[in-house]
């Protein structure tokens, strides 16, 4: 019955990992050609697959773990998902309904594990209960402010027999979702965005979620005010575009950061406005007058900044919304996008290049000048995925995934495999550190298996990098448990995988592999020997306020 | 934002003021279902509230049950605890109470040693159960006629006390 609700959802794939409490349903699984199902070799390797296939697609990502192990390995994935408002729907097995409470098998209380990391979860105990609990699980994902929703399915419910008709409408008094627009506020936020001396806009995730580019295209250069981006906003307005801030927080870009703290009306929207966008929070913005707030969840309203003006709404709308109102933008503004634009003369990004060692940067930029826009890119977390969000001027969304809210090491290669599931005509690229990608590297299988053309990019530094950076800077200098001296070689790791794979450690081979990977079908691994010693640049020293970034120092 | 902060004054939090400075008074409408309290405890504890009393019980509504909580909303904003609870599929309404005009009341059920209930029957305690080795006595009101109850208690031999928390509605509809 379970598999029947999937396919009236819409489902074509699923990952997952078979176990003795989903065997009923991995049983009927051969009767249903239409559901793909993916073989993982971890269930956390199956979690961020889904979490990379809805990123990549909009579509929910759909997962089978059994009990215990099997559904508690699915945790770091769900919360993945759940910080950066993925769409997921997990169903994993459980004891008899008659075994729960009993410490059972391979039992343990997933709901109650899995709580603080879902936007809802359900214990099915019944078989009376489940086509509707499925049917509301993909609604719940997929509508409002998305996330990963739970069903734990006891086992004698798989195997139970019943009429299989989901109501036909659903009736949750408890999900509200927020339809109406505050007209007199976003009239009012208009009015301050354009009247404003010194505008800034900031966009994150909820933007590409409610496929907000345009209007926030539209809105920012009718109000001249120029737009930043949050990490998981990247690509929900223009680098290139002359209002681009890039992107925002504690390691955004100087004229980004320099925007911020002298803004006079600051507008946040489809964000949580969280610790690494604001740095020391007593200090985040501090010239402004009046703070815009819009999301789709209200209580992210004043959660860490109290908002004057506040819309509790999908990103589109609110933004279609503001837009009639508009006035003519404030006559000053030509001062302020000029002090905009000598900041970002002042404190450009750079890095250093003279130092003999590859450096990342430079892998980072031959990979995107292939690339151009047109490729998914996967990154990992840590060094490489500030690198990664930071060298390519993104025009358009949904093209570069990362795990911002979280920060889950591990992340991209699964997920770059879940992306080429979900865009298969699109080239992807997964670019991880070394200590992140050994984290999930088992599902190199399952790149191989099903031959997807996923490049991995490896920026291979030895150490810990962000770690050993923070470390060196923020820790007293003290280099304690940073160096990964001890790693496979990654060429007979791919090898033994079945995936050809080359080293790079000199400036003038990178082209030659990246040409190499992209004349082959199917994955490739590059490990490229990185500088040591790169570090992330810029960045504001931990306690500190966006004021204080540091550069890249000059050599 | 926290002390110290350069920003003007933001607008109202949006709940109602006054009451204890850090305490809200909540009354929340939820689904009954397995799972039903402890996403509700869960998501206070997480969000680093910190709960000082709760009671529950069915609502005139079938399928439905009323809690009635103080919670400490700690570091956070004071209209975070219903913002946050509304979130919860499981929670069909929130109402924040704090500082309004309520019917506040909670129960006492005490045994005491004393033979001489006088003073306490006279203070609207009822008697429950009278034999040799004691009393017991029930006694409900708002808070403070609690509080004082139970300090009469002690003048009576008190044995053992159990007070519920609180449950509130308006005073005016």
């Amino acid at each position: 019955m379970v598999l029947e609700a999937l396919e009236r959802e819409g489902v074509d794939l699923i990952f997952g990992y078979p176990g003795g409490a989903n065997l009923p349903i991995y049983q009927r699984l051969p009767d249903h050609p239409k559901l793909k199902h993916i073989l993982v070799r971890h269930e956390q390797g199956a979690a961020h697959m889904a979490d990379g296939y809805a990123r990549a697609c909009g579509r929910p990502g759909v997962v089978f773990a059994t009990s215990g192990p099997g559904a508690l390995n699915l945790v770091t994935g769900l919360c993945t998902a759940y910080m950066d408002s993925v769409p997921m729907i997990a169903i994993t097995g459980q004891v008899n309904s008659t075994q729960v409470g009993r410490d059972a098998f391979q039992e343990s209380d997933v709901i109650g594990a899995t709580s603080s990391v879902t936007k809802h979860s359900y214990l099915v105990t019944k078989i009376d209960q489940l086509p509707r609990v499925i049917h509301e699980a993909f609604h719940i994902a997929t509508t409002g402010r998305p996330g990963p929703v739970l069903i734990d399915i006891c086992k004698d419910v798989q195997m139970a027999e019943a009429e299989n008709v989901p109501p036909e409408r659903l009736q949750i008094p408890g999900y509200r979702l927020n339809g109406h627009i505050d007209l007199e506020s976003a009239r009012a936020a208009a009015v301050a965005l354009a009247g404003a001396e010194r505008p800034v806009v900031l966009a994150g995730h909820g933007v590409l979620l409610s496929h907000a580019e345009g209007a926030l295209r539209e809105l920012a250069e009718k109000a001249a005010a120029p737009v930043g981006t949050t990490l998981l906003g990247i690509g929900a307005f223009p680098v290139n575009h002359p209002l681009s801030l890039h992107m925002t927080g504690f390691m955004g870009t100087g004229w980004n950061l320099k925007a911020v703290q002298n803004a006079d009306v600051l507008m946040m929207v489809g964000m949580r406005v969280d610790d690494r966008v604001t740095a020391r929070l007593a200090d985040f913005a501090p010239k402004v007058k009046t703070f815009i707030h819009i999301d789709i969840d209200g209580s992210e309203m004043g959660k860490n900044v109290r908002p004057h003006i506040e819309l509790v709404a999908d990103a589109k709308q609110a933004l279609n919304a503001m837009l009639p109102h508009l006035p003519e933008p404030e006559k000053s503004r030509g001062t302020w996008l000029a002090q905009i634009d000598a900041w970002r003369e002042e404190h450009p990004l750079r890095y250093t290049h003279s130092n003999g060692h590859l450096q990342p940067q430079d892998v980072l930029i031959d990979m995107y000048k292939r690339c151009r826009s047109e490729a998914i890119v996967v990154a990992d977390v840590g060094q490489n995925q500030i690198w990664a969000a930071l060298w390519w001027n993104y025009d358009r969304p949904g093209l570069f995934l990362n795990s911002g809210g979280s920060g889950t090491m591990g992340f991209a290669l699964p997920a770059a495999i879940g992306a080429k599931f979900a865009r298969p005509e699109l080239p992807v690229w997964c670019v991880a550190g070394e200590g992140g990608f050994v984290m999930t590297a088992q599902e190199l299988s399952v790149a191989v298996e099903h031959q997807l053309d996923v490049k991995i990019v490896l920026l291979n530094n030895f150490s810990l990098g962000m770690v050993r950076q923070f470390q060196d800077d923020f820790y007293g200098g003290v280099r304690s448990q940073v160096d990964l001296t001890h790693m496979p070689d990654f060429v007979k790791l791919a090898e033994a995988y079945g995936l050809p794979a080359v080293r790079v450690e000199k400036f003038a081979d990178i082209a030659p592999a990246m040409d190499a990977a992209e004349r082959t079908k199917g994955p490739f691994l590059i490990d490229f020997r990185i500088d040591p010693e790169a570090n992330v640049y810029p960045i504001v020293p931990l306690g500190k306020s966006l004021n204080d970034f540091w550069e890249a120092p000059d050599k | 934002m926290t002390a110290g902060s350069p920003h003007p004054p933001p607008p109202s939090a949006g709940a109602p003021q006054g009451g204890e400075a850090r305490v809200r008074v909540l009354s929340v409408l939820v689904e009954d279902g397995p799972n039903t309290l402890s996403k509700v405890s869960g998501v206070i504890r997480r969000r680093g509230f910190h709960v000082l009393s709760i009671s529950v019980g069915p609502s005139p509504e079938p399928g439905r049950s009323r809690l009635t909580l103080q919670v400490d909303h700690g570091h956070a904003e004071a209209d975070q605890v219903r913002k946050q609870l509304e979130r919860l599929v499981e929670v069909v309404e929130v109402e924040d109470l704090t500082g309004h005009d309520l019917h506040s009341r909670e129960l006492v059920v005490a045994r005491v040693a004393a033979s001489d209930l006088s003073e306490l029957l006279q203070k609207g305690a009822k008697l429950l159960h009278s034999g040799e080795g004691g009393a017991t006595v029930e006694f409900a009101g708002d808070g403070g006629e609690v509080g004082e109850f139970v300090d009469e208690l002690k003048r009576h031999g008190v044995q053992d006390v159990v007070r519920s928390g609180p449950v509130v509605m308006r005073r005016t509809a």
